[in-house]
């Protein structure tokens, strides 16, 4: 019955605009019936007046997976898309790895995959080593891409659809004054754009456009402007090392996570395979001083598997915490790490930029029936919506997630004991590969609840005697 | 390397032990564990060449075998003089290479059968054993290799000896204060209201003094707990809340712009 509403609607969408069909296939996340019904009552819902002669102007401000994603979405549904990034071949520091879930999502092509990993390895501070992945089955993996590639991939697809790239430096944004008529003015931006005849410094130029996706990531001056507050955030600092030909054998498909307050006090150290040399990383929020300390003693604990290595560029870059006060004000909506949309344990970013600049699209798309009206709040605040109530669960499993397990030595050694579990294995992989948090069978569950207690409070039995020792 | 091995080769007991200004009568321990210590010293490939640096490897590697030697009693002050030499010699960035060894530590597990007391295995010892391991990994932290990789499961250690250990003397000392508090508690009550104890469990308001006191004892058993307690409370909620500071403003703005 759904699919039917949906193809109803989907014919009825041909007659605006070029709306291709697959968009109805995409069965993970975006539940069609709520968008269908949406879709049923477009012209009894918005009040907003008709635009005269032209049709809605968004700006998408950074070209990343979020903007990319965003621009494709916008200009697929018919509305004057302006796509502005500073760094077209711009090779952001990242751990790179994306679910299996973005690649059916957004048609992404296999051979943006650099590597499939199907093995991860969970070292404990006191080194007991985990090995998971066996419970993949042959077509699952977790893609490792490089973010210029996917992020020009996504930024062609957008201009192809028809949006307007433009490769300039996003300065300030002129809000719309209160009073009458706000509803309707416009926003005005100002932006250095780069061309390769003019040169150097670029040229000042100024958009009016009705509404604005702040897609620019952790520093995000889109937020600034329109006050969106401030959230915490981890330093994420790695190195990219190419290791010999040998070593990089054992890294063919398999990524390593290390645990300990050696290599971060709140966060984790990891060695992620890329195309032809490793990444070799770790993070903190509390001790961002300390950084370099901690990034010694993770080479320190890969040291074995890595020696030999040369260091060919050291990177570091701001992750989000949480989502900022506020992700959205008027007609300006942020997306991505602009908005604070990283999962806290993993600290994965990239599908949830992704999503979330295709979802805040979609929400424009329709609230504007397909450009043809100005959109206002109300409308924006569906995608905060839709992205809450889909994405909720989550981040909040993670972030318990995250207290319990990263808090202490104990109960990193209990999380890695813990790993070896089957069951865990099966319900971590399913969450992060499908986004979607799936409630097991509830006595493996019980199980599963008795086993952490038990692991838990072995090792923090043990930790009380190694204080005895110290004492 | 090749510098360090010209410190190993010719044993140098003298100058070793007088280091050990902590712990005289280790010497003769110390001496017949030098040996057997070296060509697994010389095993360990990633000593390091700075001269410094090799000679404060050589006093570590004995300090482990003597502290793996000597029973648990007199092992803790061997930790702590080893722990504070790591500090004092470690130079900013120079991470002293030594691996954890252990001769009951093999194939990256305690070999169980090396644990045996009157035909059954020493699970205390166990535990100890592990703990050692732990603290020493904690100040030394180790490089995790493919080639001996550490599958010890602290699960193989059964559930009693847990229980035993751990659990009894804490049950021990929260019940004792349970006990203290319920019989001046129903003493106090007695003495004001008359009412005896069994009139007391009948009533609602005590039965739930009572839960308070069995919860209170429970969660609190030290003074920073309560802190600890409160701390928590706010943590679990959190994160929700830095979620829905986007939906306060909604309330504002819709209620202005309708």
């Amino acid at each position: 019955m759904t699919s039917s509403i949906a193809f109803k609607s989907f014919t009825g969408l041909r007659h605006s605009s070029a709306e291709p069909p697959k968009l109805h296939s995409q069965l993970h996340n975006i539940s069609p019936p709520n968008y269908c019904q949406r879709h049923l009552q477009i012209t009894a819902g918005i009040s907003s007046p008709k635009l005269q002669n032209r049709n809605l102007r968004v700006a998408v401000i950074g070209g990343g997976p979020a903007g990319g994603a965003a621009a494709e979405t916008l200009a697929k549904g018919g509305i004057e898309t302006y796509l502005i990034e500073r760094k077209l071949d711009n090779c952001k520091p990242c751990g790179g790895a994306i679910p299996l879930c973005m690649v059916g999502e957004f048609d992404l092509p296999l051979d943006i995959i650099d590597r499939k990993v199907t093995k991860m390895k969970m070292i404990s501070p006191s080194n007991i080593a985990v090995d998971i992945g066996q419970t993949l089955k042959p077509h699952e993996y977790i893609g490792m891409v490089r973010r210029e590639v996917l992020d020009s991939y996504l930024r062609e697809r957008a201009a192809s659809n028809g949006a307007n790239v433009i490769n300039g430096l996003f300065l300030k944004m002129d809000l719309p004054k209160g009073g009458k008529g706000s509803e309707t003015a416009p926003y005005v931006l100002h932006y250095t754009e780069y061309n390769g005849k003019v040169g150097g410094a670029g040229q000042k130029k100024t958009l009016e456009v009705d509404a604005v996706i702040g897609a620019d990531g952790a520093n995000s001056r889109v937020a600034k402007s329109i006050g969106a507050g401030d959230y915490d955030y981890a330093i994420a600092f790695q190195e990219r090392i190419r290791i010999p030909d040998d070593k990089m054998v054992y890294y063919e498909n398999l990524a390593e996570m290390y645990v300990g307050d050696d290599v971060s006090p709140d966060f984790y150290g990891w060695v992620f395979p890329k195309c032809d040399h490793v990444a070799v990383g770790t993070g903190t929020v509390t001790h961002k001083g300390d950084i370099k300390k901690f990034q010694l003693a993770t080479r320190n604990r890969a040291k074995d598997k890595i020696l030999g290595g040369k260091i060919i560029r050291v990177e570091a870059h701001p992750i989000p915490e949480h989502p900022r006060p506020r992700r959205l004000s008027d007609r300006v909506a942020l997306v991505g790490d602009a908005a604070g949309y990283v999962t806290k344990c993993s600290g994965e970013g990239i599908y949830f930029a992704a999503k979330s600049g295709r979802m805040c699209a979609e929400a424009i798309v329709e609230g504007s029936g397909n450009g043809k009206r100005m959109v206002d709040e109300s409308d924006l605040r569906k995608y905060l919506e839709k992205w809450d109530k889909t994405y909720w669960p989550t981040y909040k499993v993670l972030d318990v997630l995250q207290k319990v397990f990263y808090r202490s030595n104990p109960a990193r050694e209990a999380f890695v004991e813990m790993c070896a579990d089957e069951y865990v294995q099966k319900m971590t992989f399913d969450s992060y590969l499908y986004k979607k948090v799936v409630p097991g069978n509830p006595l493996d569950d019980l199980k599963l609840a008795f086993n952490t207690i038990g692991s838990l409070v072995r090792a923090n039995a043990l930790r009380k005697e190694m204080n005895k020792l110290s004492v | 390397m090749s510098i360090s091995m010209s410190f190993f080769s010719p044993p140098p007991p003298t100058h070793l032990l007088i280091s050990f200004s902590s712990k005289p009568h280790f010497t003769d321990k110390t001496i017949f564990f030098l040996r057997p210590a070296n060509p697994l010293l010389l095993s360990a490939p990633k000593v390091s060449t700075d001269n410094g640096a090799g000679i404060s490897a050589a006093i570590e590697e004995p300090k482990a075998e003597q502290k793996v030697a000597e029973p648990a009693g007199s092992a803790p002050e061997g930790e702590e003089s080893s722990l504070g030499s790591n500090g004092a010699v470690a130079d900013a960035g120079v991470k002293l290479e030594s691996k954890f060894v252990d001769p009951r530590w093999i194939g990256g597990t305690w070999d169980l059968t090396q644990f045996q007391k009157d035909g059954s295995t020493d699970w205390d010892a166990v535990i100890d054993a592990e703990v050692r391991r732990r603290k020493w990994l904690e100040g030394n932290p180790e490089s995790s290799s493919n080639d001996d990789p550490v599958v010890f499961d602290t699960s193989i250690i059964p559930w009693w000896a847990w229980i035993k250990r751990f659990h009894l003397p804490e049950a021990e000392r929260l019940n004792g204060r349970a006990a203290m508090i319920g019989f001046f508690m129903a003493y106090v009550v007695d003495s004001l209201t008359g009412v005896g104890l069994v009139d007391q469990m009948n009533n609602f308001f005590c039965k739930t003094l009572l839960f308070i006191a069995v919860a209170g004892v429970l969660l609190i058993r030290k003074n920073e707990d309560i802190e600890t307690l409160k701390k928590l409370l706010d943590e679990t909620t959190f994160y929700d809340k830095q979620w829905q500071a986007t939906w306060q403003d909604e309330t504002r703005s819709s209620s202005t712009a309708e």
